[in-house]
């Protein structure tokens, strides 16, 4: 055997070894400069009892990072608008995250009060029924007021403007929600309409939902997930599209079944002209967010007054 | 993996543990990471490595001073680790949690494992380098290398960079360390438990280059869906199908190896968890490519496939082989018999179906995870569904842990036993 192409083999797999980690490693930090976004998270902008830097810092201690991430993707729903380059040229270490046990919270700022966030840090059992995340209860009081600080500028500058918005083939930006607004034959802003889907409504929805949409059917107390309350401002964001997918899909999860498979299309186009016109609870506003708690100088987007179980009933 | 089955029993009961921070999931995770990754796996790898070149060149260890040296600052620094992790004293990068001072440690200690094996095998007696012998010092090159350049405690990068780096280590421990060693045992002990030549010398050349090759550049497809450059994606996601290549030459060269041999597995256990472990590399390795690719990790991203992947490759294929290699090379080091084949019998058994258990749970929780974001529905209204499957991998954690427990029994056990029973396993080393 030669030994000398041997060896001249090895060299230049070596160097082309070299030239990938180059290629791999130093060429992105040189070629990959992004310009600050105007949506980066902004810690420097929060000043009162919280300090979010201190706060970053209390998130990775705890390792919040193996649970939630900080980027949006472009298929994700409800967690507000795709994230640039350019938002995370001040995160470092970096929290992208690898796995969501827990929701993504790149635009978490904003989306609930801080009482809120402290007392799901505290028991997260009691805002959220089910949920897994573990109690942070031995923070102290300034860590949690950072940490709870920094949850709340995440986000800064880029605001969910629509928590919820249906999946691409029921909007007509595809040929399947083309179809289904071409097979359309219900006004659902219409009175007549409404009245139609009340009966489907009674006969289908309100053993779980309650007559008015309260969320507190009869059925509703042996379930572990409690049934939506159509009362929440949460529901008014629906559109009419949303409305449609819900029922037809259901929600995985919970008793709430793929309704597509008993109701005909126009029968569950009525029920959402139905579900539209069902009453918003009474607001219960906080004149004083402020001296409640000083964190809180961001402004909050329609959903302040909810304190527990943003989505569902609170039986 | 002690604290891995507790963070999972903090999965299906998360109040169990309660205002105790050392003991709260994220902090567990971070140690049951480190522990297996720099603990269990790679002071097994380099007590193999230890065994293993001397063997392949026929001479002894550079210096066996610097190699008990190494081998206690290793397990200083695993302290040292235990002690800062759980009280979360992280850098806050995941797989490179170690602090400065550890990182420091690990890379010196490091330094030294790699100078002590070169210059055994710059010393060696025979002319020819066994392909394993490829593997350990290939390894031993870039695992330093991949540390020095991942770990990024003395510098800070802008947050994406910051990613890309960071993804580059945390693929490539597993790629440039944990896979090559891993290969290079497998091809010390298939043969020498078979008592057969290696089918052929030219494929697992093929194969050593071909993962020297495509391995390095993959790591940016752990973040396939967030704004870093397109090249950099392409680049790696078209190295990742190329790995099929290395592997599969690997792979043939192993079977073919076993050929006419299969039935030895009945009665050979250290063979029996050599050859699983094949087998689950097989399946690591054709799962990762179709991961990789942009459609199938557009789906399963971000959800519990990629933790039952990751167990598949490090708890299925190499803590399978590096357990292989101790139950080949502790009689022969020793010179004492195991204290009993019907605990090897137990320990392969729990750890193989614990294993399994945990797999398909995962799996399975995965598809339901990458489900819940496809319909973009809250995951506060689907987390529920998961909880059977947490419960089965906690259960899963039971079993594995019993298993290794056993093992240690079992080592402790033929430790101190008499010598009485010591000539045989002499009789049967064989030179290659």
């Amino acid at each position: 055997m030669n030994g000398f192409g041997y060896r001249l083999g090895a060299i230049g797999i070596i160097s082309t070894f070299f030239i990938i980690i180059f290629s791999t490693v130093l060429m992105p930090m040189v070629l990959f400069k992004p310009k600050d976004s105007d949506s980066f998270n902004n810690y420097k902008a929060m000043s009162g009892v919280g300090d979010p830097i201190r706060g970053r810092k209390i998130y990775i201690r705890e390792g919040c990072l193996y649970c939630h991430t900080q980027f949006t993707r472009l298929q994700d729903r409800g967690y507000g608008p795709l994230v640039k380059a350019g938002d995370f040229n001040y995160e470092t270490p970096h929290q992208l995250g690898t796995a969501r046990t827990g929701p993504d919270l790149t635009n978490e700022g904003g989306r609930f009060p801080s009482e809120w966030q402290k007392a799901h840090l505290i028991q997260p059992r009691a805002v959220k029924p089910g949920s897994i995340m573990p109690s942070f209860s031995y923070l102290n009081n300034r860590d949690m007021n950072d940490l709870v600080a920094y949850i709340q500028t995440l986000g800064n500058g880029r605001k969910v403007e629509h928590y919820v918005e249906a999946p691409a083939e029921y909007m007509p930006s595809t040929w399947t929600g083309q179809e289904l607004a071409k097979n359309r034959h219900v006004n659902t802003n219409d009175d007549a309409s409404a009245n139609a889907g009340r009966g489907i409504y009674t006969q289908n929805c309100a053993a779980c939902h309650g007559l008015e949409g309260y969320g507190n059917g009869p059925n509703s107390i042996s379930l572990m997930k409690k049934p939506a309350n159509f009362s929440r401002p949460f529901y008014k964001q629906y559109s009419d599209e949303m409305w449609y997918y819900r029922i037809a899909e259901g929600v995985p999860g919970t008793r709430m079944p793929r309704f597509a498979w008993k109701l005909t299309p126009e029968e569950m186009w009525y029920l959402v002209a139905y579900l539209k016109t069902l009453p918003q609870e009474q607001e219960v506003t906080i004149n004083s967010v402020e001296q409640l708690d000083k964190i809180e100088h961001i402004k909050l987007p329609k959903l302040t007054e909810q304190q527990f179980e943003p989505h569902h009933g609170n039986h | 993996m002690g604290a891995g089955l507790l963070a999972s029993m903090e999965f299906s009961n998360p109040d169990m543990v309660h205002n105790i921070p050392q003991m709260s999931m994220p902090h567990l995770r971070m140690w049951h990471v480190n522990g297996v990754a720099i603990g269990w796996l790679s002071m097994g790898y380099v007590g193999a490595i230890f065994h293993m070149v001397p063997t392949l060149c026929k001479n002894k260890l550079h210096s066996e001073r610097l190699g008990n040296l190494t081998m206690w600052a290793w397990n200083l620094l695993m302290v040292g680790a235990f002690c800062t992790l759980l009280n979360g004293n992280t850098e806050g990068r995941e797989y490179a949690e170690l602090g400065a001072l550890l990182d420091v440690m690990a890379v010196i200690a490091l330094l030294l494992i790699t100078y002590n094996v070169w210059m055994t095998v710059v010393t060696r007696r025979v002319q020819k380098l066994y392909v394993s012998l490829w593997y350990f010092l290939g390894s031993l090159f870039w695992f330093p290398l991949v540390y020095i350049i991942g770990q990024r405690t003395f510098v800070s990068l802008p947050g994406l960079n910051d990613a890309i780096v960071g993804w580059f280590y945390g693929h490539n421990i597993l790629g440039m360390w944990f896979t090559t060693v891993g290969v290079g045992m497998m091809y010390y002990l298939l043969p020498r438990f078979t008592q057969a030549p290696l089918y052929s010398h030219g494929l697992s050349m093929l194969g050593f280059w071909g993962i020297a090759l495509f391995y390095a550049p993959t790591g940016t497809h752990h973040i396939t869906q967030s704004p870093v450059p397109e090249w950099l994606k392409a680049i790696a996601i078209i190295s990742s199908i190329f790995l099929l290549v290395p592997v599969l030459t690997v792979l043939t060269n192993f079977f073919m190896t076993m050929k006419g041999r299969w039935q030895m597995v009945v009665t050979d256990l250290p063979l029996r968890f050599a050859v699983t472990s094949c087998m689950f590399y097989l399946v690591t390795c054709t799962q990762g490519p179709f991961q990789a690719t942009r459609w199938v990790n557009w789906y399963l991203h971000f959800t519990q496939w990629v933790v039952g992947h990751a167990h598949l490759a490090l708890l299925g294929t190499f803590s399978f082989i590096l357990t292989s290699a101790i139950y080949y090379s502790l009689p022969r080091l020793t010179g004492k018999e195991w204290h009993s084949e019907g605990l090897i019998r137990a320990h392969y058994w729990l750890k193989f179906l614990g294993f399994l258990l945990m797999m398909s749970s995962l799996t399975t929780a995965g598809l339901i995870q990458s489900a819940g974001w496809f319909m973009g529905i809250p995951i506060d209204q689907w987390s529920n569904t998961l909880g059977p499957y947490w419960f089965l991998r906690a259960i899963s954690g039971v079993m594995i842990v019993t298993g290794q427990l056993i093992f240690f029994y079992n080592v402790v056990k033929s430790f101190y036993t008499s010598e009485g029973t010591a000539v045989k396993a002499k009789a049967r080393e064989v030179k290659v």
